[in-house]
């Protein structure tokens, strides 16, 4: 197992309380939905999201089917071959201007998950779609104590205008839960942490957390009631604003009911993270391991991961690399951009490479959390310099229960819409839907 | 197409084009283009893009729609529409002859549209009013809102009640702040003792009297909750509200609790309840658009502090909302808010904000080529322009002097980094700035650096800061296919040499020409606001010209162009940054007036800070609200 978690074992101990016991290796198994489905661990779905497109032809790996050869930039991910499936020629129509003008990168980030076109505002009137992630989760939170994670590496935002003329909430979001509703992303893996391990010492648990979680219900049903009364008194922007509270607290309703009926114990090999990571890397391993950590004690079976926003124009410069990474991504074709944007590009792809070694090296049953999940790494940017949209860098690892044959290269037509990829793992989820976004049909040849 | 011909020669003519745009009919004129180009895609039947233009009967319908129709005519005069790649377009003459018959019939629709308040969606606290609210509430101050998940942005600001939502995380996030607000704010006593009084808070003092009467609790709990949930709910409460919070503070006795475990429960729910976590304006007439009412006084006092101070109202603002007496003493409440400590926010939030100046917290320069630029530098850098924004705003001085300022507040650190001497220690004072190349927030480390790459300066992002943030005439976006600028070969040369190449390309010139010299204007400053004369040895020449013509030599002559000549966009940008940001939403063509108004009052009045504020909050959009239709 990966030592990347910088707290030593001792100092997490002492945070929590002695009293504590971890759990040993079998009580890792994902708890009670998969017990009760008993049959097989159930399947996870994670997506990530890299910003400002890539350099094409150092991404594009040669050959197609199993005899496919790693590119440049994929190389790092090459002791995953056999748990790969990588794309080409998926696109995504509704990042495309189409009459609206330019904001492409706001335009990439909502179309990732969703395949909807994000309606031109800087404020008023958002609507987008729901996103992938969030149709499964919808249907699948009954299972776990959350219904999805979000989470991203921007905790701060940029004040000012975003991406000509998009709000904001377009750029810095992946996850829709309907057409008008972000799920903002978690930042600080601290907090993810304390979200998945809500508990505090073991003596808090069986006494006070009982009593709290029983004053938390009162105070949620006051919220609730108060709420109601004022609903009918609102138009209509006024009501789906209170909507959207109304609906949080039933969630969170719900999740200290789950709460209260299980109790998810800390896996070994874990320690509580002390804050954010100042260093990028460091800061993205850990994201990666919080998810999965909520993985594998099935606290959630959805995840979103924002590497960074589209239009990031942090530098790199560990990497030697001193430019923004947006500005570098309008390469021009100068040799020292490519060359400097390829090396972002391929260390991203180490980032992934970590968080899969973590999936792996978590046993469930005869096979790995990775054999039991779908991990989608990639951009609705093709070429950063022009801002395309097909041709898109996106890669698929995991089995998904078996349902993938991995360890391939497929090449669809050109601008076969990425949201069919979104049914076929719907599909495998349990939770199929007949279309998302711009889907025009499942794809063909994934398992 | 005699028409489009008739137009044609008016233009040529001039000043009765606009005359013939109104003899232009809707059904005669336009439908017949719209007809031949658009309806293919955007017919009832298709709507593409979720758009039909059928719903265009006539001129009425026109304005009527004047979301759908502005979009159409933007599309439509940039070529955006029909799509490049459709075979059958209209003729530039029909294109222009759309796009200018929806202008001339939006703007006279425009120009004699009744006063209109507009409406303001509802507004959740954000981050930083919430901190503030539980510091001024609570009196307990340590930054609860610190993990929520950052607040989205619409019209440059994060207080815009339209895109401000409610996620599942941030409920969890209230749970546990009010959780650990509650429980730092109310002590509790050992179990079955009382409370020492050395452990009472300043919450508890603020509104007990101890030791609590065994006898007489109830009593004390109600005037309690009254008096608490006034302040957080920012107007007079109900006897059924007061009802309902007791309710859960008698289960936390019932359960065996002190009574001040009862407050804290009572606490915990008053700082979840919809009524804390969101500003309501609740309409008379729900379901009626047309339903404009003033704001009651309680209503009104919670946009001046939320615009003045990013929290809630204090005990004056209220005492004069109960009795009716706010209105009447707006101009001294305000001179009062402005210079009050909590001001402050108001310098963060808003020139915070406007300035782009939040973004210096994620802005890395190069370490190697820039190692002088430290965190405290950059909280430095901050620091000077908040300082001269605060030291205008409350020395009641003119806005211009934002951009003439020949002094600023410099400390040891920051004056080096401006190569200025005599200046000691971390603490800033005010510096004359006389003999030197700096005057104005144009010249501060902040602006120029977070308008430059990691690695350089960018003629692009300060070009577009001046005309977005200055002058408030934002350049139009670049063509979503911009092809890059060669193809084949990579741009080499000086930065002016590929700035002569931008303008070749047709594509790029039309914005560039605008934006590139004016960035042009500050070679002169690196890309962390140092002072040079050469970059890469070669000899810096600052020198350009405003597509309106005017020439400059450097960024000391420019600033006077924009003093002078363009001192009236500048009014006009602050004022209209001012009002997004103290209404809470995006500028609507009905409030032109109201912006008008402001300015010319600014431009009576030397410009002075407070004529500025006060013109925004006795305007109708701050004064008045519009309903809203029900679904």
């Amino acid at each position: 197992m990966s030592k990347s978690l910088q707290i030593p074992r001792r100092t997490f101990l002492r945070g929590l309380g002695t009293a504590i016991a971890l759990p040993t290796l079998e009580a890792m198994q994902p708890s009670s939905a998969a017990a009760a489905e008993n049959t097989k661990f159930p399947t996870r779905m994670a997506f990530i999201y890299i910003p400002n497109g890539v350099v094409q032809q150092n991404w594009n790996v040669t050959g197609t089917g199993k005899e496919f050869r790693f590119s440049h930039t994929l190389e790092p991910l090459s002791k995953h071959r056999e748990d790969l499936l990588i794309f080409s020629g998926l696109a995504h129509h509704k990042a495309r201007a189409n009459g609206d003008g330019a904001g492409d990168h706001a335009r990439a980030n909502a179309t990732f998950l969703t395949g909807c076109q994000a309606r031109k505002t800087s404020g008023a009137d958002i609507k987008l779609g729901v996103s992938v992630d969030q149709v499964a989760a919808k249907q699948l939170g009954e299972k776990t104590r959350l219904p999805s994670l979000e989470l991203s590496s921007s905790g701060v935002r940029l004040s000012g205008r975003c991406d000509s003329g998009y709000s904001c909430a377009y750029q810095y979001n992946l996850a829709w839960k309907n057409e008008t509703t972000p799920m903002p992303p978690e930042s600080n893996p601290k907090a993810v942490f304390d979200r998945l391990f809500a508990g505090g010492s073991k003596k808090d648990v069986d006494e006070n957390k009982q009593r709290r979680a029983r004053y938390r219900k009162s105070i949620l049903d006051f919220a609730l009631e108060d709420a109601r009364r004022l609903e009918k008194k609102l138009g209509h922007t006024d009501k789906q604003k209170l909507g959207e509270y109304l609906d949080s607290i039933r969630e969170v309703e719900k999740s200290i009911e789950f709460a209260s009926r299980s109790d998810v114990g800390l896996p070994a090999g874990y320690s509580a993270p002390s804050g954010k990571p100042r260093d990028f890397g460091q800061h993205v391993r850990l994201m990666g391991d919080m998810m999965a950590l909520a993985f594998q004690t099935d606290s959630t079976r959805v995840a979103t991961f924002l590497l960074a926003h589209d239009g990031d124009n942090r530098s790199y410069p560990h990497l030697g690399v001193r430019q923004g990474h947006h500005s570098i991504s309008h390469h021009r074709n100068a040799k020292d951009k490519l060359a400097a944007l390829t090396k972002i590009n391929r260390y991203h792809c180490t980032l992934l490479a970590h968080f899969l070694d973590r999936l792996k090296a978590i046993r469930e049953g005869e096979g790995t959390l990775l054999d039991h999940s779908m991990v989608v790494y990639g951009a609705a940017i093709g070429d950063g310099n022009r801002h395309t949209h097909h041709d898109l860098p996106v890669l698929l690892a995991g089995k998904g229960n078996g349902a993938i044959r991995t360890g391939r290269h497929i090449h669809y037509p050109t601008n076969t819409p990425m949201a069919n990829l979104f049914l076929n793992m719907l599909d495998i989820m349990g939770t199929p839907v007949e279309r998302l976004g711009d889907s025009t049909g499942r794809l063909k040849a994934l398992a | 197409m005699n028409l489009v011909k008739t137009i044609l020669l008016f233009l040529i003519a001039g000043p009765v084009y606009a005359a013939d745009l109104a003899k232009a009919t809707f059904e005669r004129d336009i439908l017949p283009v719209l007809d031949d180009y658009c309806y293919y895609c955007h017919d009832d039947g298709k709507k593409k893009g979720d758009l039909s233009l059928e719903i265009f009967k006539d001129e009425k319908d026109i304005r009527h729609n004047y979301k759908i129709s502005e979009m159409v005519f933007k599309k439509v005069l940039a070529g955006d529409m029909p799509p490049k790649g459709r075979k059958k377009r209209p003729s530039k003459e029909e294109q222009k002859l759309v796009a200018d018959w929806i202008r001339y019939s939006l703007d006279d629709f425009y120009a004699n549209a009744p006063p209109d308040p507009g409406r303001v969606t509802v507004r959740r606290l954000n981050r930083s009013e919430y901190n503030n609210v539980i510091r001024d509430l609570m009196r307990v101050d340590f930054n609860p809102a610190k993990d929520f998940p950052p607040d989205d942005s619409g019209y440059g600001f994060d207080n815009i009640g339209d895109v401000l939502s409610v996620s599942t995380l941030l409920l969890e996030k209230y749970l546990s702040a009010a959780e650990k607000i509650a429980g730092q704010a109310v002590a509790v006593p050992p179990r079955g003792k009382s409370l020492p009084p050395a452990r009472l808070t300043e919450f508890q003092k603020q509104y007990f009297k101890y030791p609590i009467p065994a006898d007489n609790r109830r009593r004390i709990a109600e005037d309690f909750a009254q008096a608490f949930m006034r302040r957080a709910y920012r107007r007079e409460v109900t006897g059924d509200e007061i009802k309902s919070v007791l309710v859960l503070a008698k289960q936390a006795v019932d359960d065996g609790g002190s009574f001040e475990e009862g407050v804290r429960l009572a606490v915990q729910a008053v700082l979840i309840s919809p009524h804390f976590l969101f500003r309501w304006e609740l309409d008379g007439a729900p379901g009626n658009p047309r339903a404009v009412r003033s704001l009651n006084e309680f209503e009104l006092a919670s946009r001046l502090s939320f615009f003045l101070w990013s929290s809630q109202p204090d005990d004056q603002l209220l005492k004069h909302a109960y009795k009716g007496q706010l209105r009447k003493n707006l101009g001294s409440e305000v001179g009062r808010m402005l210079k009050d400590a909590r001001a402050q926010s108001f310098v963060e939030n808003f020139a915070g904000q406007w300035l782009e100046l939040r973004n210096l917290d994620v802005y890395q320069p190069d370490k190697k080529l820039f190692p002088t630029f430290t965190p405290a530098l950059r909280n430095d850098m901050r620091q000077e322009t908040e300082l001269l924004f605060a030291h205008i705003m409350r020395g009641n001085r003119s806005v211009l002097e934002l951009l003439s300022a020949d002094y600023s507040f410099l400390n040891e650190r920051l004056a080096t980094h401006y190569g200025i001497g005599d200046v000691q220690g971390e603490k800033f004072r005010s510096v004359s700035l006389r003999g030197t190349p700096r005057s104005g927030i144009l010249g501060h480390a902040s602006i120029l650096t977070i308008t430059s790459d990691p690695n350089r300066t960018s003629l692009v992002k300060r070009g577009k800061y001046v005309l977005d943030n200055i002058l408030g005439t934002p350049p139009p976006a670049p063509p979503p296919d911009a092809p890059p600028l060669s193809e084949s070969g990579e741009i080499t040369g000086t930065l002016r040499e590929q700035f002569v190449k931008h303008r070749q390309d047709p594509t790029c010139a039309s914005c560039h020409k605008v934006m590139d010299p004016i960035g042009f204007a500050f070679e002169n400053y690196d890309a962390i606001g140092r002072y040079r004369t050469k970059d890469n040895g070669i000899l810096i020449d600052a020198s350009g010209k405003l597509e309106t013509g005017e020439p400059f030599k450097n960024a000391t002559d420019l600033r006077r162009i924009l003093l002078n000549q363009k001192r009236e966009y500048f009014a006009r940008c602050i004022t209209e940054k001012m009002l997004t940001y103290a209404l809470g939403r995006g500028l609507e063509y009905y409030d032109k007036r109201t912006i008008d108004g402001i300015v010319a009052r600014l431009k009576k009045n030397d410009y002075r800070f407070n004529e500025l504020v006060q013109g925004v909050v006795t305007s109708l959009p701050f004064d008045m609200k519009r309903g809203e239709a029900g679904e």
